[in-house]
């Protein structure tokens, strides 16, 4: 393999890892704030996806446009779910099996709706960007993952904006750090709940909607993803932004670099090999790592 | 667990061993009914379901630990006494290798995940069951995704399906009783409500989980194995699918996890059901498990047997209440 190989599988990892952090940072939110495993995010991945499709054909839409139109849509459909079922499950510090298990039965009835709705075969979003690309030297940059990438990064960025500098944001990061001190200081809880999880719904429905603009999907869309994500949280620490990118581009490069020495069938058990590496051997992920040495030092 | 339980340990001192039992007799017999070889077919999916699902509560009910991962066991156990039996040995010895491969498994999997708690070891297992259904996708040795062909010879025989099926039912079902009646299931239920609390009273929780898992991978993958040979040609798109791996734990989850009949109940609603939607409505049936469980999680986390209760309680309230207005 020759240098600008090398850099062409790194470009293309890098701009892997823009679209993988902005799917985790939805489910990363959630679980700071309400201790939630998310498992529904695979359904709202999925929906996201199938919203851009629909309006794309129907209305014909631009996909970008459709995954920037899908964050509101999720955003209260979010709110929503949170008002009708979550917010009735016990609240902990801990995630429970229960909050773990309803979310799961969410993801059920999300896929098998998306059956019933638009059938078992796998779809695509073909725009004119889909298979033109943009050479710079040596270097090949595929114009649609260019795109995702810019809009991924753009969301991530707009996210941590708000979470410095309004109030909002500042509540959930209070009640990320501590709930009970949050509530004592005059945070309405379970109002910042109910957003924050329209806002991680609403980022799941946008970044579906995104990675429909890369890979072909079916209602089954979202379960590589899911697993993917959780990966990505966990090796950042499960409750950090900058965590979750780090995740992102450590898992982009290890799926992209592996089929080196891996044949391609085998990529998908490589993320899912390393959810179970590093929900064992780094709990606190990869911040915690350092965490541990500081305090050795 | 009540400590009356306790104390009515002997086999039919308790009237519930002797309900059971005459319960199974009586699906023992059902084939000699004359009710047709699909019935007989319907009763062999639900005895394999009712192993599978027993053997999951074994360590989701009794223990608390959730897993998204027996489709490994299940599919370990199919493929393993597949290639045996197209090896030529003994079906019935097939059987018992599937079980002992599975279980095996499971002490791989136990050993590092069991550190995690709750939804982490939950989540670790649906990694474990991808990676290994992607694994088997692409194993070249068992024909990857195309599938496995068990070669039998000798003539299909349906009623022996049915009572091999049948008997592992009912051991699952008297093991898992016995758990539950036993020292043993007791420091379960102790690790399912605090783990640290009963490690304090000198349970060893590792120990603990990694036996009721061995016991319950055990099972499952013998309940592959007779599937296996039944079906006579399994895929890892089967056997091995997340489905596989949702279907082993809605059913308990439906039933009623923690109980002994409820996984059995569950795996007769979730049989008959399925195969009452499966050809008009092939994924309708998973969408109303989904609402099923968002309900049962939200409003009776004991299921179906919860509901029973419930209305037995009511019923019985009932009674009470004109006992007394006839005394009046």
């Amino acid at each position: 393999m020759d240098a600008a190989d090398f850099l062409n599988l790194f470009v293309s990892a890098m701009l892997l890892a823009g679209i993988y952090a902005a799917m985790s940072v939805g489910m990363t939110v959630i679980y700071g704030v309400m201790k939630i495993v998310n498992l529904a995010h695979a359904g709202f991945l999925m929906l996201g996806a199938y919203f851009v499709m629909e309006l794309y054909e129907r209305l014909g839409v631009d996909p970008l446009v459709g995954a920037v139109l899908a964050f509101p849509f999720f955003f209260v459909a979010g709110m929503l779910v949170h008002w009708v079922f979550v917010k009735r499950i016990p609240v902990s510090d801990q995630p429970t099996l229960a909050s773990l298990l309803l979310m799961f039965g969410l993801w059920l009835v999300l896929q098998n709706f998306g059956y019933l709705i638009w059938g078992n075969s796998d779809r695509s979003i073909l725009t004119p960007r889909t298979l033109s690309s943009l050479h710079i030297g040596p270097i090949t940059f595929p114009t649609v993952r260019l795109v995702v990438f810019g809009a991924a990064v753009t969301s991530i960025g707009i996210l941590e904006f708000a979470l410095h500098h309004t109030w909002f944001g500042r509540s959930v990061r209070a009640l990320m750090q501590n709930r009970y001190a949050g509530r004592l200081v005059g945070i309405p809880v379970e109002k910042t709940a109910r957003l924050t999880f329209g806002v991680g719904i609403g980022f799941a429905g946008s970044a579906g909607g995104l990675l429909a603009l890369l890979y072909s999907f079916s209602p089954d869309f979202g379960r590589g993803f899911l697993l993917r994500s959780f990966v990505i949280i966990v090796l950042g620490g499960l409750e950090s932004f900058w965590g979750a990118a780090i995740g992102a581009m450590i898992l982009a490069l290890v799926e992209t670099f592996i089929i080196l020495v891996l044949p391609a069938g085998y990529q998908p058990a490589i993320a899912f090999s390393l959810l179970v590496l590093a929900l064992v051997v780094l709990p606190g992920g990869i911040a915690g790592v350092f965490a541990k040495k500081h305090r050795w030092v | 667990m009540t400590v009356g339980n306790l104390q009515n340990t002997s086999l039919f001192s308790n009237p519930r061993w002797i309900l059971g039992a005459a319960f199974f007799a009586a699906f023992g017999a059902l084939p000699w009914l004359g009710l047709g070889p699909n019935f007989t077919r319907l009763m062999f999916t639900t005895f394999v379901w009712i192993t599978a699902s027993v053997a999951w509560n074994l360590l989701g009910g009794f223990a608390g630990q959730v897993s998204f991962g027996f489709a490994v066991f299940y599919g370990l156990g199919a493929y393993t006494a597949a290639m045996c039996i197209n090896q030529g040995v003994n079906a019935y010895m097939a059987f018992l290798i599937a079980g002992a491969v599975a279980a095996a498994a499971s002490l791989a999997i136990g050993l590092p995940t069991f550190r995690l708690r709750g939804p982490y070891f939950a989540i670790a297992t649906i990694g474990v069951s991808e990676a290994v259904r992607v694994i088997a996708t692409n194993l070249q040795m068992t024909g990857g995704a195309s599938g496995y062909r068990v070669a039998e010879h000798g003539p299909f025989r349906p009623l022996e399906h049915f009572y091999t099926a049948f008997v592992l039912a009912a051991a699952a079902v008297g093991i898992s009783a016995w758990i539950r009646n036993s020292k043993f299931g007791l420091s379960l239920q102790a690790i399912h409500e605090d783990e640290e609390a009963a490690a304090d009273i000198g349970v060893n929780p590792l120990t603990a989980k990694l036996i009721v898992h061995f016991a319950a991978a055990g099972l499952t993958g013998m309940a592959g194995g007779v599937f296996a040979r039944y079906a006579a040609f399994i895929h890892p798109q089967g056997v091995f699918a997340f489905n596989t791996s949702v279907a082993i734990l809605l059913m308990p989850l439906i039933g009623g996890i923690g109980t002994v009949a409820g996984p059995v109940v569950g795996a007769f609603v979730y049989g008959l059901v399925q195969e009452e939607l499966i050809a008009a409505f092939p994924q309708f049936h998973l969408l109303l498990y989904g609402c099923l469980l968002i309900i049962i999680i939200l409003f009776e986390p004991r299921g179906v047997m919860g509901w029973i209760g419930q209305l037995y309680a009511a019923l019985r309230g009932l009674r009470r209440k004109s006992a007394t207005a006839s005394l009046r």
